[in-house]
């Protein structure tokens, strides 16, 4: 237990006071702000209206109605071109979009011509495609003597309000969308943290092997501890630098919005984000629900799933990982063993993403979320959708159990592996390095 | 220190230490020889508690080995390493807290060492920094940082240049003074003459030959004696007996002869009494190289 402590110290010291790990712990929440920062301004840029596109058109049969012309509000400034040959210079010369309306019967409309000198966006054609759409149908609705907000008040609005209806009677807003999202990211960030800690764990092992320092410390100490207290400490600066980022995240999040003047909590600030010129009522009332459902959120089990699987998963991986660093001499020798290790975990998150998506109480959820190698991911993808404590710590059992396993298993490859040198070791050779006597 | 009874090793390759008896006196220095390949490495790594006999016994102090001994063991293995991103202060603690020494001892140790070998600046660098000479200095600290009292150096010089060799030589014969018991794993003859009291020969996973290093020698004594003069004066009688002459920095010329008994011994002294150049006269031990090659080819 002192060599495991030991082992763990040196392993996690070393790892936190490198520099590498000091900037990457530090730089990545900066990242992702910065990331994030830019998806925003491009969304915010792309949507403003400044950006118009000029649309010459030809309608030789008054399709279209005078007042797209004058419409400021639309991405477009329309353009008409009165006469044929007028069509032609424009070809001839620089121009930026021609639309030419040939059809004479407005309702089957549907091929009109669109030229231009660069091939146009999907969004900006489809923009235009129903912009024109609403013209022509709000012509034919005037025809009828019908306005559009006639039309829209005739217009029924079927929208669920998802409950979920809990043990106690209570009834409570649910949202599968924001589930799914939860879901997707938690499975997610444990599927790329088993394979980045696991393959520290590996890396480090091959490290000491290659370095040929493992026979000095097998001489004070054994091969299990040296195991047990290197994946500990991983797992340690794993934690660490997890805690960091929320830390980090957090603080650059709340920093960010009091530059801005925003309160996090400020739920006007999202109303005016989700009304966008709409039906504020309507925002107001989406709003609230979304508040509700993620007040509704068992944030308890949600966090407790993530911290035991994360951790569960970790163990389990980064076993078999040390199993295959001490058994290589170099890095590159670690694929073809890496492969068929990792694809559980691969699948894991194909049926994490199905479940999510078609069925996270079904059958195939629910197996692969007792199946140890699967379980981290599935599980955490499920959590949100409400799962029994007792399914929980069940599959969570199973795990460690499986983990207990595996690193008695990967411990008698380690003690053999990392002991030896040159030949470059066959799936055979684990099977016998397992059977064989001390 | 150390008894060694009838161990014996195997891997998928055959054998590799066959019926393995030995003993390493408490205090002595004790020379593993062996050609490449013999097994030395696979006795050094049992002793080092790396890895178990399938059979046999070793006594640790009288007790039978087991990993709480490794506190007082030092073991440098042939090919060897250390963390290339720890400094060397920081590799020195954990080495010596593996080995169970208290912090505050081990910080008192690292920094006298350290002193010692006048690398005390050199503490906070990283071992990817320092030179290769610099590097072994450390090495060497690491693995008697703990002042082990059975100390394992596997081909200690090898890797080494001829500086920082001294200098371990010199450790190594003052850690023996006060008590150190070292068993040296060479082939280089040159070192085990110097430093070993004991030696065993293993050739092939079995132990040819051990015992006293002088008791190893004189075992394949040839009765041959040295008599050396100082000038080139005619020395007749040496030259019709003499099966061999050469000439020495100890001496001009050295005759060797042949000599059966004490009688025939008696008369070697009175001749070369005769001469007023004579100035040395001594038994024509083997060398240990020789003993070695001739223990090794005889198999």
């Amino acid at each position: 237990m002192k060599n495991i402590r030991i082992i763990f110290k040196r392993e996690y010291l070393s790892r936190i006071k490198n520099k590498s790990f000091i900037l990457l712990t530090l730089i990545t929440p900066l990242i992702f702000v910065a990331f994030y920062a830019a998806v925003a301004f491009i969304a915010v840029q792309s949507g403003k209206s400044d950006e118009y596109t000029q649309v010459n058109y030809l309608d030789e049969h008054n399709i279209l109605s005078e007042a797209v012309n004058k419409d400021t509000l639309s991405n477009f400034i329309f353009h008409k071109v009165d006469h044929p040959t007028e069509m032609k210079e424009l070809l001839d010369n620089e121009y930026l979009a021609l639309l030419h309306i040939k059809d004479k019967d407005r309702l089957s409309i549907d091929s009109l011509e669109f030229i231009s000198s660069q091939t146009p966006s999907i969004t900006k054609i489809s923009s235009l495609q129903s912009y024109l759409t609403d013209d022509i149908f709000t012509q034919s609705l005037g025809e009828l003597n019908i306005t559009n907000k006639q039309l829209d008040e005739l217009k029924p609005r079927v929208k669920f309000k998802t409950l979920e209806a809990k043990l106690d009677g209570d009834l409570k807003s649910s949202n599968s969308g924001l589930k799914s999202g939860i879901g997707m990211f938690m499975a997610f960030i444990i599927y790329i943290f088993i394979f980045i800690y696991g393959s520290m764990v590996m890396r480090s092992t091959i490290e000491e092997k290659t370095n040929r320092i493992v026979e000095v410390i097998v001489s004070s100490v054994k091969p299990f501890d040296l195991m047990l207290g290197k994946i500990l400490g991983v797992a340690a600066v794993g934690l660490t630098q997890f805690i960091a980022w929320i830390v980090l995240g957090t603080g650059l999040i709340t920093v960010i919005s009091l530059v801005l003047g925003l309160s996090a909590g400020d739920s006007s600030f999202y109303q005016e984000i989700a009304a966008g010129g709409e039906n504020t009522a309507i925002a107001n009332d989406t709003v609230s629900s979304l508040i509700q459902s993620v007040e509704s959120l068992p944030f308890a089990k949600i966090i407790t799933v993530f911290l035991l699987f994360f951790v569960g998963g970790y163990l389990l991986y980064s076993s078999l990982f040390a199993a295959i660093g001490s058994a290589v001499n170099q890095d590159s020798d670690t694929q073809q063993f890496m492969f068929p290790v990792s694809l559980p975990l691969v699948f894991g998150f194909i049926i994490a993403q199905s479940a999510v998506f078609q069925d996270p109480n079904g059958a195939i959820a629910k197996v692969f979320s007792y199946i140890p190698f699967t379980s981290p991911v599935v599980m955490s993808a499920r959590v949100a959708f409400g799962i029994s404590w007792l399914e929980i710590f069940t599959s969570f059992f199973i795990l460690i159990a499986t983990f207990l396993f595996m690193v008695w298993l990967s411990a008698r490859i380690y003690r053999v592996g990392i002991l030896m040198y040159g030949k470059k070791p066959k799936w055979k050779d684990f099977a016998k390095w397992i059977i064989r006597k001390n | 220190m150390i008894e060694i009874k009838d161990l014996q090793k195997s891997y998928e390759s055959g054998v590799v230490n066959d019926c393995i008896s030995l003993s390493i006196p408490q205090g002595s220095i004790f020379g593993l020889l062996g050609p490449n390949g013999a097994g030395k490495t696979t006795l050094i790594r049992m002793l080092a508690t790396i890895t178990k006999p399938d059979c046999g016994t070793i006594l640790f102090n009288g007790e039978p080995l087991e990993s709480k001994h490794t506190q007082h063991m030092g073991y440098m293995p042939e090919e060897r390493g250390l963390y290339k991103k720890m400094s060397v202060w920081d590799q020195l603690l954990f080495f010596a807290e593996i080995k169970g020494v208290a912090k505050n001892r081990a910080r008192k140790r690292a920094k006298y060492w350290l002193e010692r070998l006048d690398i005390l600046e050199w503490k906070n660098k990283k071992m990817e920094e320092l030179s290769k000479g610099m590097a072994q200095k450390v090495q060497f600290l690491c693995t008697i940082i703990h002042e082990p009292k059975f100390l394992i150096l596997d081909e200690p010089f090898s890797g080494f240049d001829p500086v920082n060799a001294d200098l371990v030589k010199e450790l190594v014969l003052e850690m023996n003074k006060k008590g150190t018991t070292i068993l040296f794993s060479t082939h280089r003859m040159d070192n085990v003459e110097e430093l070993c009291d004991e030696l065993a020969i293993i050739h092939q996973g079995k132990i040819v030959v051990c015992g006293k290093s002088t008791d190893i020698r004189r075992a394949q004594y040839k009765h041959t004696y040295e008599v050396g003069f100082s000038s080139n004066a005619p020395h007749k009688w040496f030259e019709t007996h003499c099966i061999n002459q050469r000439t020495n920095p100890e001496a001009y010329i050295i005759y060797e002869l042949s000599c059966k008994d004490e009688k025939e011994k008696n008369t070697l002294i009175q001749q070369a009494q005769a001469h007023s150049d004579w100035v040395l006269f001594r038994e024509n031990l083997p060398s240990i190289h020789e003993v070695f090659v001739q223990t090794v080819s005889e198999i």
